[in-house]
């Protein structure tokens, strides 16, 4: 009963916030409820005994997806001086005809869906199946890194793309990112600097527990990325790190990193595994491992510099 | 039903009480100041005793004292947030020496 009790509650929730963020009138709220979506979304997740999942979506659809809304907001905000306002309005049949067809369609998936017999032999069974070869213990690192690697690799690709695209985007914004950048000052809140002593070890070592962990336990490179570009967030938004134009060779070779790492480990397994992708028997945690490092910081990295909006960043001695 | 079940039952339920408070008091007070005294005295309290609840029914200590760290974190997080916002609201406001927030 309590349980139906807080599925409901959830389910309404979430249904009741989607509704508030595309009707509301006023972007700023939209932001903020779409960053409450995001962790209510997350319990979600945790409610459906998907960890993994509830951690990918409390920091990257919560947090960071968040801060680059409301670093997106605030550039809005400095080019056009005030609030935004409402943004344009539809004429009334080519929504509902929209909202039609798009519920049809919805419907007609779902019917398909309900009638289909549950297949014997899932995906997920030969995954499990056959988790003792993968090199590590978490079934969803095993797909991620090792059964499905491929589908990792391309979501690495895209995101280098994203970034890619916004720099050609933002090259002619005077003020893309969360606002000019500030030096840290001795004028800034006492308390800031304490919080940046006491977070920034923290927030490593969280980003390192979960990429080690993600071999056993939930946990991976997604997080352990987004944990890190937070920690990058925090170090822009407070003047530790100033933007520049260009990246600097480092930067660039991080953001490479991981693709390149990978695609080579992936070549390499058709001359010495038996397929492109497949890593050679007895290597594959240590190369899962390796991987899941260059990619955490190719995940960070992007991350960081789309939302300061900059091609690189440099760190500034107060 | 044990003591210790029971201690977390009351434990939760006062912690579910000071946030229950804590809302309503970001809802109808009149200012930001008042808002926030509202807000974060509650709310790090009310986690406090939820915290606290749950750590009982933990099947460690180990995973008792996470649960107490989270507590940890989150003051801490609220305590530098309050001070932000309040120390913006006093400069928006004309107050104190006006620096560029």
């Amino acid at each position: 009963m309590t349980e139906w009790a807080f599925d409901a509650l959830l389910a309404g929730g979430l249904l009741g916030l989607a509704w508030q963020i595309v009707a509301s009138r006023v972007l700023f709220r939209s932001v903020v409820l779409f960053i409450v979506f995001g962790l209510l979304m997350a319990v979600t997740w945790a409610r459906l005994h998907a960890p993994d999942l509830a951690l990918a979506e409390a920091a990257i659809g919560a947090g960071i997806t968040g801060a680059l809304l409301l670093s997106a907001y605030r550039a809005f905000l400095s080019r056009r001086g005030t609030d935004p306002g409402p943004p344009p309005v539809f004429p009334r049949w080519a929504a509902v005809g929209v909202a039609a067809l798009v519920g049809a369609l919805v419907g007609g998936i779902g019917w398909v869906v309900v009638g289909l017999e549950p297949p014997e032999q899932t995906a997920g069974r030969e995954a499990l199946a056959h988790l003792a070869i993968s090199g590590v213990e978490n079934p969803v690192t095993a797909v991620l890194l090792n059964f499905r690697s491929i589908d990792t690799l391309s979501e690495v690709v895209v995101l280098f793309v994203a970034f890619l695209a916004a720099r050609v985007v933002a090259q002619d914004l005077a003020h893309a990112g969360p606002g000019d950048w500030l030096r840290a000052s001795r004028n800034e809140p006492v308390l800031v600097q304490p919080l940046i002593a006491f977070i920034a070890p923290m927030t490593v070592l969280a980003a390192g527990y979960l990429l080690w962990s993600g071999e056993h336990q939930p946990g991976g490179a997604f997080q352990a990325g987004a944990v890190l570009a937070a920690l990058g967030v925090l170090l822009r938004l407070t003047g530790r790190l100033r933007p520049t134009s260009e990246p600097s060779l480092a930067e660039r070779l991080s953001l490479v990193g991981g693709v390149v790492l990978f695609s080579a480990i992936g070549l390499a397994g058709a001359g010495v595994a038996s397929a492109v992708l497949a890593y050679p028997e007895g290597w594959e945690y240590e190369l899962i491992l390796l991987v899941e490092t260059a990619l955490t910081i190719a995940i960070a990295l992007p991350l960081v510099l789309l939302f300061s909006g900059s091609g690189g960043l440099r760190r500034e001695v107060r | 039903m044990t003591l210790l079940e029971t201690l977390t039952v009351i434990l939760v339920s006062v912690g579910g009480l000071f946030f229950l408070t804590g809302t309503i008091g970001l809802l109808r007070f009149p200012s930001s100041f008042s808002r926030l005294h509202a807000l974060t005295k509650a709310d790090n309290v009310g986690l406090g005793f939820i915290a606290c609840g749950l750590a009982l029914q933990a099947e460690s200590v180990w995973v008792a004292m996470k649960i107490l760290l989270v507590w940890g974190v989150a003051l801490i997080a609220a305590t530098v947030s309050a001070h932000l916002i309040a120390r913006f609201t006093l400069r928006a406001a004309g107050g104190s020496r006006r620096t560029p927030p």
